[in-house]
């Protein structure tokens, strides 16, 4: 019971603290670091709903088609939200890379705050 | 001519269009592509419109790959046309074409870019609003947002990066919920297709997958659409963006964000008792308290781009309550609204950006009088300042009398009021910067600290800036009557879509006949008029009211809310966080009560 409920535990924790992170971060590049943490919980998560124990990859190139396997949907998904993570992370640094070029600083709090 | 094969083109063409652009920019004249953009908006806006025609007594699915259900097991992807989802898409499509007008000669210096990037941004709309399966939802929602993010930092300017950054940062994290809630979806289903989804949760209890499912996937929806505690993005990425972008972001991308949040309770959750309480007991207040906060807020703005993005907030709110009352005549209300919301706040964004290209600055006291010389801008400000605040002369209007009779209906009398004062603080806002800037009255503070210049490409045609304006209000106050009739039809096959038998060959809406009309009268716009012509006028020339002693504790709490809203990017999320907790806990109360 523990051993299913862990990926839930885990996912749920790497939310929770990436999202701390986020709250109390003093710099950009470290809040976008906080950022791919609370998407590793999603890929925990999605992992965690298409796996089948005792069951091999969804590649039926040297076994039989109808043998076990995990759920190939849920792969999909998550090769897709890595892409998505990788274009955002992309230009997330981007932009954190033109704001330290003007300001000198990436320091949320000493960014001054539009009136 | 078979309309099925016809559904998947508004948005291929766009796709493709914006393929071309980048392909053919050395190669052709900058016209071409121009001119080029705007024809593929507006023949996407026609077929659109045609494709809600043709959905009008069944809905229309298109199988990608031709994997439908008559294959055994549902894995294919499907585009359902209905004539909200068709409507809502034409709208989209005509509102890209004015903005294209708009923006012609704008971005000389970078080339097709900003062409590539609206035509795919136009893409991802449609299909957010025509497709059918909860995965393909979150690839539309996640295209227009990393293409929203790539347009806000646009200019590489100080406020636009940390602007598009911190928009970015609570998109995104909007984006991993919402993928989170799909896997959730799935795992409580089996199934991804959302017809497929809701007849299966329907047949059942709900549980605790189910539940979590649309927690995430509702607070992403929220996060998009920038409902209360998940809007202190909005203001920042509206102010900063530049204005075509913007006018394209308050005009349709935060309703478009409500359209998917209506998509999960009308046919995800439909069959889930407990979410249909949570919507009507948590969701309907949450826009009303979003519809007071945004009002006020855009009141103690004179940033013009920062009030119209406040004033956003507040009518997302109106929309967000009308749409959480989940009948026939509050979902008529706010596509309505919606329509009206859209042309006329898209109408204000170009003349703010028209007032930032001819006179380099959005500030209404850099502007104090400036604008004296330009009738028609004026015209066009003050008449879509008056729709604004309720007006009851076209779409908006109705659209405000159509939510408040729905309200009625389900016994929420106490949304007119709310609906009033979001009109009223709005509109009075837009027509205090209007008489500052136009005409040059008010009182003008002394010690004013100068904000840096906001300029934009001033050397474009003044009268295509101006057309698309025009076009917008013109059609806001004429078209009111047959749109009102649309809206009205798509309701009732927006809320009672007979979801699984659409995909299994039945096609026919449950009920096609369309509800009598039932309004909220007059009055109230005239009262909510009234309202903003005194609120402006106490702005103007009353400054220090507020500070009268039996006002303390009006200019105590406005003091209190401008400081909630000028947290950082951590306080951002932190109210996000707290958004999603108070999400949870409303479903776990509906559950135990059910």
């Amino acid at each position: 019971m523990l051993l299913r409920l862990l990926p839930w535990l885990a996912a749920a924790w790497l939310m929770a603290i990436g999202i701390y992170g986020m709250i109390t971060s003093r710099h950009y590049v470290h809040l976008i670091g906080c950022l791919s943490v609370v998407q590793s919980g999603t890929y925990v998560v999605l992992l965690a709903i298409g796996f089948v124990w005792h069951a091999g990859p969804p590649i039926f190139y040297d076994h039989p088609p109808g043998t076990p396997a995990v759920d190939p949907v849920m792969q999909a998904l998550v090769l897709t939200d890595v892409v998505v993570g990788a274009a955002v992370s992309a230009l997330l640094l981007a932009l954190a890379l033109q704001l330290h070029k003007r300001r000198q600083t990436l320091d949320p709090e000493e960014l001054e705050p539009v009136p | 001519m078979n309309p099925l094969q016809w559904i998947p083109m508004p948005v291929v063409v766009p796709l493709l269009a914006a393929a071309f652009a980048l392909l053919a920019e050395k190669l052709v004249p900058r016209r071409v592509v121009d001119a080029l953009a705007v024809l593929v908006c507006a023949a996407v806006c026609v077929a659109c419109m045609w494709l809600a025609h043709a959905s009008a007594h069944a809905p229309l699915a298109y199988w990608y790959g031709e994997w439908g259900p008559t294959r055994g097991p549902v894995l294919g992807i499907s585009f359902v046309v209905d004539s909200a989802g068709a409507g809502a898409s034409a709208f989209i499509a005509g509102l890209f074409a004015l903005t294209f007008l708009f923006v012609w000669h704008y971005f000389e210096e970078v080339r097709a870019h900003f062409h590539a990037l609206m035509l795919m941004f136009c893409a991802a709309m449609i299909g957010f609003c025509l497709t059918h399966d909860l995965f393909n939802i979150f690839v539309w929602f996640e295209t227009m947002s990393v293409i929203a993010f790539a347009l806000t930092g646009y200019r590489l300017e100080d406020a636009a990066l940390e602007g598009a950054l911190n928009f970015t940062v609570i998109n995104t994290v909007g984006s991993f919920l919402m993928m989170a809630g799909v896997g959730l979806a799935y795992a409580a289903t089996g199934a991804l297709d959302m017809a497929l989804v809701g007849k299966i949760l329907a047949e059942r209890h709900a549980d605790v997958l189910a539940c979590g499912a649309f927690v995430l996937m509702s607070a992403a929806m929220l996060i998009k659409a920038a409902g209360v505690p998940f809007h202190f993005w909005l203001p920042d990425a509206h102010a900063v963006a530049p204005s075509p972008v913007s006018v394209i972001f308050s005009g349709v991308m935060v309703p478009v964000g409500l359209f998917g949040l209506g998509r999960l309770l009308t046919i995800v959750f439909a069959g889930v008792p407990a979410v249909a309480s949570l919507a009507h007991g948590l969701l309907v207040p949450l826009g009303a308290v979003t519809a007071i906060i945004g009002g006020f807020m855009a009141l103690q703005q004179t940033h013009v781009k920062r009030l119209l993005a406040y004033s956003t907030v507040s009518h997302v709110g109106v929309m967000l309550a009308a749409l959480s009352l989940i009948t026939v005549h509050g979902t008529a209300g706010w596509l309505l609204y919606m329509l009206g919301h859209g042309m006329v706040k898209a109408c204000l964004f170009m003349a703010a950006g028209m007032l930032a290209a001819v006179l380099d600055s959005v500030d209404e006291f850099e502007l104090y009088g400036r604008a004296r010389g330009r009738p028609v801008l004026a015209c066009c400000f003050f008449v879509a300042g008056l729709c604004l605040a309720g007006f009851p002369i076209g779409i908006m209007g109705s659209g405000a009398e159509a939510v408040e009779g729905a309200a009625k209906l389900t016994g929420d009398d106490w949304l007119g009021p709310i609906i009033i004062i979001s009109s009223a603080t709005t509109g009075g806002a837009v027509l205090r910067a209007g008489v500052r800037i136009f005409l040059g009255k008010g009182e003008l503070p002394a010690n004013k600290s100068p904000l840096p210049n906001e300029s934009e490409r001033g050397d474009r045609p003044w009268l295509l800036m101006l057309l698309p304006a025009l076009v917008l209000v013109f059609a806001n106050v004429s078209a009111a009557m047959p749109l009102e009739r649309m809206a009205r039809a798509a309701a009732a096959t927006f809320v009672h879509m007979p979801v699984w038998d659409v995909l299994s060959g039945k096609q026919a809406y449950a009920t096609a006949a369309v509800p009598a009309e039932a309004s909220g009268g007059e009055f109230s716009g005239w009262l909510a008029v009234g309202i903003a012509l005194v609120i402006a006028a106490a702005q103007l020339f009353l400054p220090g009211l507020l500070k009268n002693r039996v006002l303390w504790p009006a200019h105590i709490s406005i003091r209190g809310l401008r400081a909630l809203h000028a947290g950082r990017v951590g306080d951002q999320v932190a109210w996000l966080a707290a958004g999603l907790a108070m999400l949870t806990a409303g479903i776990v109360a509906m559950s135990v009560l059910h």
